[in-house]
């Protein structure tokens, strides 16, 4: 039951071009930020967001009351949008007698709504008859044109079912989405569900065929005609078959198919990614593709048009096509009153006469319709346009205007409207450029006596500019910004887990393993973890919730009052009920192979101890070190006998055969899977010339190459919330969407070691021996910073903790204080400490749907030194990476920055971007209705799409944007050509800047020029220092 | 004769096909007051003839009734047009009507269950009037999105439909459980027809509710009714609830 290979490569490839456009889903353990029109990046911006508002049926800019909105706080460059009108009207040199520019701004500015009515059935000779106030009759189409125009509006891209429900209101899109939303559920579940779908191995079309109903199965068997339905049937067949059966060409099935992925965005995203995740471990156990997805939906949508189309109606294209040419009248009637929005007072009689049927009946009622809707359509258009000229105060020359003038001008309207979008964005984003360049300071900082108390490595994210600015104002600090992976890209194995956690930016793969490990030994599980395990399983059971809510129900009731009422102290008693992670060390140095053969060894020992006492339930005081010798020998086919075995009574010739034998199979006691594991023990850790290295770089590109103070804390950041299954969006996008503390204590292990300080001091960068690096996690929800690994800390610089806590603490209260009034109502006066306090009961309580803003109102990334912004309050707004271009003549460490940390900043950029502006198609709506679902996703309610972008709570406030939707405005503090190249050699920023997805400047500090790339060139403006720029005197002369 | 009299009973206590002058009177007239009045006085002229008749009527009259019900609850699923579901859904709670009647209660009580729907009914009329008024006819699914746009009669019209279909605490409800309660023992088949319309006239709501209220909004904020208006009407609603129980109550 197979097609051809060859045909078979053919719809697998047309099936990987159709998902391009699909953005990439990763499972919401490690939410990753990502720009929703990735597969359109290598188009210009705007051009890349009309394909993908018409693609996922969703807004690419705000709606025009937003930016006016802005306008009126002062957000937006007036002189920027005159100018952007100004362009506009250069590219199309209308030629009116009326003042284009003002019509235009007055459109933009004062009214709220288009003024462009969409002319479907009247044209701008009965505008202008209405604006002359004279008669005016409709221009009625011939049934051929209005065939042609219906089969455009209804066939044209887009899946067969959606014109049969506009034609008869079917509802067999929604339908055929809820039935393929449940198969997903069944099929993609990580563990939710308590009883799992059948046969998953098999693959998810498979699968799911197994458990779909008779109706499938019969419009299954119909299409493969005579052959049997017992064989596997492979899904390629399927789709080539439903899509012949529907009549689709060929030719068009690319573009089909991408329609039918776009309908549910967020599973196509998500299978995407996983049938690429060749590692991810539901992916190996639980395969399934785009090619599954899309014979699943295929069949279903065919099945669901045969069941609604009986014998009566036609589904198929042809057939569809011919009824339309056969009743263009009644087509187009059922098509106004299902989708249309048919003028309502007619709307009756439309439903009545199709009813019945009669064909004269339907003509006489099209013409009546037709004729209605044209003077409706034309008046409309009219009153606008005469509203727009009274508030430019240019009545009488609209009414002066010609037919043809008349035409132009609506044509030159609709184009504006469709530009406009940019033309605000522009404007505020140049209103922002103004407001970064405004106090920016490219004179170095006067010369130091003694080195700083502590110097601080924090991540990039926006949410550090605050508490870096704090704790620079309450001591002797420096701060730096560096990606929060702190350029060690690590696959992480944490204690008591079995699985890999990579480390980094989604865009690298890491290729070392670091393992943590507890010198304590395996502990007995805490009662209350234990109890909360059998409440769980308890809950999970068919009939066990009804006893268990009689009989214990009320003790959920006190945990929901704690919760609720006095989260900070409830959870702070429940946490001490809970088992407490030991201390750690993390396994950084690679093994040799003695000590890799030694683990290996170890490990087989403690195995065939565990397999002696389970097989022969024996004491293990009885297993003696030769016994266990020779069992492993003779495993692994080194010896044939045993002797030291015979002591044991329980184990005779025959019974120690059939043993050994069990432990090469069973207990993978042999030579291929001891090669294995030493492959695997290859993976963990670094060598020492990979750990100098990575240190180098990290220190070199954040330019921090001498002066080392005597505390250099690595501050990664994470966040905690609780109920929140947005949680991992809260932390480090530079860690994968983990913490960054492990990739702090990794790095700092590192630059601690001797023999790395050493190759260090070869390198050229000296770190004294006093200078010690103190990993710290940075808890973006409460501001706290804690230190780490302080039992490492050299006891001379135990005197000076204090100091430092004291520090960190003090800017912890203070960012709390800056950042809490956006945050929560009534903490306007707020003390410091109080503020502190109020930031973690906020993250503790449970039902906060917006413990933090996150990174919404991010606008920025800077790439210099600190003097470059250090005066400046950037209100959390900035990704600020340290780069010293001075330590970089060959441009390496600018290129590291801007393929990672850039790319990075990029994603997070847009995904607040598009899920500002439209956030139901792009965003993940509000919290309120979310549900997890499968373990990996959200969705709204109980059934939907995977909600992939950010939720309202946290890019909306009150329902109007939080977060300013602009691009990402880099500033890269370097000589001109210095930047230009670097850029160049990166192909990604490059086609980034190139189609406007990043607006970048460079600020040259050589010539003190700052450089802006727009629209494809350069322009370059004196720099201003900050102190110049508030000195009246140079105020004046600028203004002037 | 007394066939001919029932007969002309069956059309003001509408029996298919006599439902279809109700229902050709109802389509030709835009008025709202008329249509209050056709609402309210076209059942009672029913019920006062079936009073000057005395007898109960035959009890497949009865049949009758319970399968009109059934017939113009099921057509009302379809109708997307308010003002005919109005009508579609008068008929059928009209139609059960004979129930009462047929169990001998035309005295108080038949008047009672009566009003118990022609009084939501109405307000229902008044409604729909309003929204004719604002955009040339009701129509579910072209005039979705009510919420967002006019969230006060929005929530009249939800309050209404929800007392027009018998929910609890409308009078309706008490009327339908009275109803249920007394041809149980009598007539369980009918009884479970009678529940069976009732379930339809829910299911019906719930569609007409769904194509008006939600939806996507359509920018016509301005056009919400007043707040006198709301408060008179829910005063009313809330005064006929409280009635209701008080009143109709007294059938559980």
């Amino acid at each position: 039951m197979s097609i051809p290979m060859g045909q078979n490569l053919r719809i697998r490839a047309m099936v990987y071009v159709a998902a391009e456009p699909v953005p990439y889903f990763w499972p919401m353990r490690s939410f990753i930020h990502h720009n929703p029109l990735h597969g359109l990046e290598q188009l210009p911006f705007q051009e890349a967001v009309e394909k993908g508002a018409k693609l996922f049926h969703a807004r690419g800019f705000l709606p025009r009351s937003a930016y006016q909105r802005y306008l009126a706080e002062g957000r937006v460059d007036t002189t920027t949008l005159q100018e952007q009108v100004q362009r506009f009207i250069a590219t199309r040199e209308p030629a009116l007698p009326i003042d284009v520019a003002r019509w235009l701004m007055a459109e933009l500015t004062n009214r709220q709504h288009s003024v462009v009515e969409p002319l479907s059935v009247a044209d701008s000779t009965n505008v202008y008859a209405k604006l002359q106030g004279a008669t005016t009759s409709i221009i009625e189409p011939s049934p051929q044109q209005l065939a042609a125009e219906l089969e455009r509006r209804l066939l044209h891209e887009r899946p067969l079912y959606e014109a049969f429900d506009d034609l008869y209101g079917t509802t067999i899109g929604s339908d055929l989405d809820e039935q393929v939303i449940r198969a997903c559920l069944d099929f993609f579940d990580e563990g939710q569900s308590v009883w799992d779908m059948p046969h998953r191995e098999q693959g998810f079309f498979s699968a799911w065929l197994g458990v779909s109903g008779n109706a499938v199965r019969r419009t299954l068997a119909a299409l493969m005609g005579t052959q049997a339905l017992d064989a596997p049937v492979e899904a390629e067949r399927v789709i080539a078959l439903v899509l012949a059966r529907l009549q689709i060409p060929e030719n068009e099935w690319v573009g089909y198919f991408t329609r039918e992925l776009t309908r549910l965005h967020g599973w196509a995203g998500f299978i995407r990614w996983r049938s690429n995740a060749m590692n991810y471990y539901w992916q190996q156990h639980y395969p399934g593709d785009l090619v599954d997805y899309l014979a699943v939906r295929l069949l279903l949508s065919l099945t669901l048009l045969q069941q609604q189309a009986g014998n009566r109606r036609p589904f198929t294209l042809q057939a569809l096509r011919e009824a339309i040419v056969d009743r263009p009248y009644a087509r187009f009637l059922q098509l106004e009153l299902e989708r249309e929005g048919a003028l309502l007072a007619m709307a009756r009689d439309i439903e009545q006469t199709l009813q019945r049927g009669k064909a004269s009946d339907v003509e006489r009622l099209y013409f009546a319709y037709h004729a209605r809707k044209g003077h409706r359509e034309a008046q409309r258009q009219a009153d606008a346009l005469l509203a727009l000229a009274d508030q430019v105060g240019e009545r009488a020359a609209l009414l002066a205007l010609s037919p043809s003038e008349l035409a132009q001008l609506l044509t030159l309207l609709q184009d504006f409207e469709r530009e406009e979008g940019l033309v605000w964005l522009k404007a505020m984003e140049a209103r922002a450029t103004a407001q970064l360049c405004d106090g920016l300071r490219l004179s170095a900082p006067p010369p130091r006596d003694k080195r700083p108390f502590a110097e601080v490595l924090f991540c990039i994210d926006t949410r550090s500019e605050r508490i870096r600015r704090h704790l620079e104002s309450v001591g002797d600090y420096h701060t730096y910004g560096i990606a929060g992976f702190f350029g060690v890209p690590v696959s992480f194995m944490e204690l008591g887990k079995g699985s890999e956690n990579h480390l980094c930016p989604v865009l690298l793969t890491p290729k070392n393993l670091v393992i943590e490990m507890s010198s304590i030994g395996v502990q007995d599980t805490a009662a209350v973890t234990a109890l909360e395990k059998a409440m769980h399983e308890l809950k999970e059971s068919v009939l066990t919730p009804f006893v268990t809510v009689e009989a214990i129900g009320l003790l959920f009731g006190l945990d929901m009052v704690g919760k609720t009422l006095l989260p900070t102290t409830y959870n702070r008693w429940r946490s001490h009920l809970h088992e407490h992670k030991p201390l750690t060390h993390l396994v950084l140095d690679k093994l040799d192979r003695e000590q890799a053969d030694s683990i290996v060894r170890a490990v087989q020992r403690a195995v065939i101890v565990k397999a002696v006492e389970q097989e022969f339930a024996v004491e293990p005081e009885v297993i003696t070190d030769s016994m266990i010798k020779e069992l492993r020998e003779a495993a692994l086919g080194q010896r044939s006998d045993c002797p030291a075995c015979s002591t044991l009574k329980q184990i005779d010739g025959a019974r120690l055969e059939k043993f050994i034998l069990r432990l090469r199979n069973a207990y993978r006691i042999n030579p291929a899977f001891a090669q294995l594991q030493m492959e695997r023990l290859g993976r963990i850790g670094f060598s020492l010339d990979e750990q100098t290295r990575f240190v180098a770089v990290a220190l070199r590109s954040i330019g921090l190459t001498n002066d080392f103070s005597r505390f250099i804390l690595l501050v990664g950041h994470g966040s905690t919330s609780e109920n929140n299954p947005y949680e991992s969006a809260l932390d480090c996008g530079a860690c994968g969407g983990a913490h960054g503390l492990v990739s702090a204590r990794v790095l700092a292990q590192m630059a601690n070691k001797p023999e790395v300080r050493r190759r260090l001091r070869e390198g050229g960068i000296d770190i004294p021996d006093d200078a010690w690096f103190v990993p710290a996690l940075h808890n973006t929800t409460t501001d706290e910073i804690t230190l780490h690994d302080l039992e490492l800390l050299p006891p001379s610089h135990l005197v000076y903790l204090d100091r430092l806590r004291d520090g960190l603490n003090s800017a912890s209260r203070l960012c709390a204080q800056e950042r809490l009034p956006s945050l929560l109502e009534d903490t306007r006066d707020l003390k410091p400490a109080a503020a502190f306090r109020a930031a973690q009961r906020n993250a503790m309580d449970w039902s906060q749907v917006r413990p933090e803003w996150g990174l919404s109102r991010n606008a920025y990334f800077v790439i210099g030194r600190r003097t470059l912004t250090q005066s400046k309050v950037l209100d959390g707004r900035a990704f600020l990476h340290s780069y010293d271009y001075r330590v970089d003549p060959k441009r390496r460490l600018l290129e590291n920055i801007l393929t990672g940390p850039l790319v990075v900043g990029q994603w997070i950029n847009m995904e607040h971007y598009f899920s500002t502006v439209d956030n139901e198609k792009f965003g993940s709506g509000s919290k309120v209705y979310h549900n997890v679902a499968g373990r990996f996703g959200v969705l709204s309610g109980n059934l939907s799409d995977l909600r992939t972008g950010l939720p309202a709570q946290t890019v909306l406030d009150d329902g109007h944007p939080y977060h300013q939707p602009m691009r990402l405005i880099t500033v890269i503090e370097a000589p001109l050509a210095h930047a230009r190249k670097a850029i160049e050699s990166v192909v990604a920023i490059k086609r980034l800047v190139r189609n406007g997805w990043i607006r970048l400047l460079v600020v040259d500090p050589e010539t003190a020029m700052i450089c802006q790339y727009d629209d494809g060139e350069w322009t370059q403006r004196e720099f201003v220092e900050a102190e110049q720029a508030q000195d009246p005197i140079y105020t004046e002369a600028r203004s002037a | 004769m007394s066939l001919i009299a029932y007969l002309l009973v069956a059309v003001f206590l509408p029996l298919f096909p006599l439902s279809m002058v109700f229902n050709r009177v109802f389509a030709q007239v835009h008025n709202t007051w008329l249509r209050i009045a056709l609402l309210v006085g076209w059942p009672l002229t029913g019920v006062a003839l079936l009073a000057v008749l005395g007898d109960s009527p035959p009890q497949w009259l009865v049949y009758w009734g319970v399968a009109t019900a059934l017939l113009y609850g099921f057509r009302a699923l379809a109708l997307r047009d308010l003002a005919l579901w109005l009508a579609h859904l008068a008929t059928s709670v009209w139609a059960l009507m004979w129930l009462p009647a047929a169990l001998g209660q035309t005295a108080g009580t038949l008047p009672a269950a009566l009003l118990a729907f022609a009084v939501p009914l109405a307000l229902l009329a008044w409604l729909t009037g309003h929204l004719e008024k604002l955009f040339g006819a009701a129509y579910a699914g072209a005039l979705g999105g009510l919420a967002t746009d006019l969230p006060r009669l929005s929530w009249l019209l939800v309050l209404v439909v929800l007392a027009v279909i018998g929910t609890p605490l409308f009078p309706g409800f008490f009327a339908l459980l009275g109803m249920v309660k007394e041809l149980l023992p009598a007539m369980p088949v009918t009884a479970v027809g009678v529940l069976l319309v009732w379930m339809l006239w829910a299911w019906a709501g719930m569609r007409m509710l769904q194509g008006l209220i939600v939806g996507d909004p359509g920018g016509r904020a301005n056009a919400d009714i007043g707040l006198a208006h709301t408060g008179i009407l829910g005063m009313l609603l809330a005064m006929f609830a409280a009635a209701g129980i008080w009143l109709t109550g007294s059938l559980v």
